[in-house]
């Protein structure tokens, strides 16, 4: 099978857009574009387009985005389709871009995943994101996403003994990442005593789905991702032979029941298992290999869970492994350096994209105030619906 | 009035809630099934209280419960008493309206104390 890379990477600023959904992906796209070198017009060599969102068709009314961006970046008439898979629609969409190289099909993809969801109300944004439940047992409910994140929180603290103020460390390491990163949504010092103490913590984050508060959870954000994608071997050719090529070692995903309460162990993530499982065999790696993780930490029990479930800790000790510093940056094992979906924000179909965006910047050297020293290789983990659909990547450059 | 069901495949008798098109028996491909009231005795395994309702819900907050009946099928439902529950305490399950839609009521498990 073909090589396959990163060249290019761009990422507009998370939080409230002030410009349209196609707007922001185009500037996404664009940076990247310039961060390899790829031209327009005649000179485009790009084969593929591939635009991640979950809902913008249900949000913004637009669909076709892929085509349209097609055009407005003048690169016709690379191919261009869109890509739906929930809050993992990034890293699918890499995935597919990964493919299409590897096959033979492709020699460039351009992957930008977008998400405008400030558009509409919170309660509105819950709702839109909760569709993507089981549509007879869990959406009529009334269920949401935090509501299975508290009850797998509550079950998890019952199983291996983690605390809210376990939660409160990872929000304090990750806010404090997040202040080192520009694009980051929410950048913010944030003290542990003031998101754990009794006496202040109804106040400074109140209650959301007992036992998960406000802090323990990332906002609801606009952004847009990009990464340009070429085959190692056709690099030199089409001009990108002075950038850095971070190659895809391992990608692959995996899916769980939709329908949680059917799962055996409802405290285990067999997709995120699976999904990082195949992506190590992939690349001929395992957890001993990987310098930094970018977790889908959209609950902060998920960055405890899923550091687990790849085997960066044993099972039931992430937190303790919270406790010591060893994911901080400067620790054994850095997690979310970017600030993660708490921090960093979480526009969902960009999120995938923006995981590997900061893995690229990692294994290059260029994560400014948050570089993981002598970082080579990464391991991202997107997480789609609750945990039903997970695509697991690694990036390196050794 | 309305009932909640069980779904027993009629190749391999496995039981499903919700319904699925293929049964979930990795040894087994029956496609039939036949509904068998799923109701009465069931255990808590887990809960949460959730704040931030989706559109819809008149209410300030609404407590959650995944249970596990006496057959052993697990199921997620509304739990219908305000004091907090608790892992591993024994309820009943009655039938409501979960959600009030347009035009049409969506009925659901509601989880009561025996």
């Amino acid at each position: 099978m073909r090589e396959v890379g990163i060249v290019g990477v761009g990422h507009t600023k998370f939080g409230k857009s002030e410009v349209s959904f196609l707007e922001m992906l185009t500037q996404a796209a664009l940076e990247a574009m310039d961060d390899a070198g790829a031209k327009t017009g005649k000179n485009n060599v790009i084969d593929q387009v591939f635009v991640a969102s979950m809902g913008a068709g249900m949000l913004n009314r637009i669909s076709g985005s892929a085509s349209a961006l097609v055009d407005t970046l003048n690169i016709r008439p690379a191919m261009a389709e869109c890509i739906e898979n929930g809050p993992a629609s990034g890293a699918s969409a890499i995935k597919l871009g990964y493919m299409a190289i590897a096959s033979g099909m492709c020699d460039c993809v351009l992957v930008v995943g977008g998400e405008m969801m400030r558009v509409v109300s919170g309660w509105e944004a819950t709702d839109f994101v909760a569709t993507m439940l089981h549509p007879t047992g869990e959406y009529p409910y009334g269920l949401t996403l935090p509501s299975f994140a508290g009850l797998f929180t509550r079950l998890r603290f019952e199983k291996y003994g983690e605390t809210s103020e376990d939660l409160a460390r990872i929000s304090v390491k990750n806010h404090a990442n997040a202040m080192h990163n520009p694009c980051a949504h929410i950048q913010r010092k944030v003290k542990l005593e003031r998101i754990s103490d009794p006496r202040y913590v109804d106040a400074t984050s109140p209650m959301v789905a007992d036992p998960l508060r406000q802090f323990d959870m990332c906002p609801v954000s606009d952004g847009a991702a990009a990464v340009l994608l070429v085959a190692k071997d056709k690099q030199e050719e089409l001009g990108f032979g002075h950038k850095t090529f971070a190659r895809i070692a391992g990608i692959a995903s995996a899916t769980d029941t939709h329908y949680v309460a059917d799962r055996a162990d409802p405290t285990e993530l067999l997709a995120v298992r699976t999904a990082a499982e195949k992506a190590y065999k992939m690349a001929g790696m395992g957890p001993e290999d990987i310098d930094c993780a970018e977790l889908h930490d959209a609950f902060l029990i998920l960055e405890l869970a899923e550091s687990e479930e790849c085997g960066l800790f044993p099972k039931g000790e992430a937190h303790l492994a919270v406790r010591r510093g060893e994911t901080e940056i400067g620790g054994k094992i850095p997690i979310n350096t970017s600030g993660g979906l708490k921090a960093k924000g979480h526009p969902l179909g960009a999120t995938g994209v923006s995981q590997v965006v900061e893995l690229v910047r990692q294994v290059r050297g260029e994560a400014e105030g948050r570089q993981v020293e002598g970082a080579k290789t990464g391991l991202a983990v997107n997480f789609g619906g609750f945990g039903n659909n997970v695509v697991a990547t690694i990036i390196t450059t050794k | 009035m309305q009932e909640m069901f069980a779904y027993r495949c009629d190749k391999c008798g496995k039981l499903h809630h919700p319904r699925y098109a293929v049964c979930q028996n990795p040894d087994c491909d029956g496609r039939s099934f036949t509904e068998e009231p799923l109701s009465g005795h069931c255990k808590l395994l887990t809960w949460t209280r959730v704040f931030n309702l989706p559109e819809g819900y008149m209410k300030a907050w609404l407590n959650f419960g995944i249970v596990q009946f006496d057959n052993g099928v697990t199921a997620t439902g509304q739990i219908g008493f305000d004091e907090r529950p608790e892992i591993g305490m024994d309820l009943v399950s009655t039938v409501g309206v979960v959600k009030e839609g347009v035009g049409k009521d969506y009925y659901g498990f509601i989880f009561q104390k025996p």
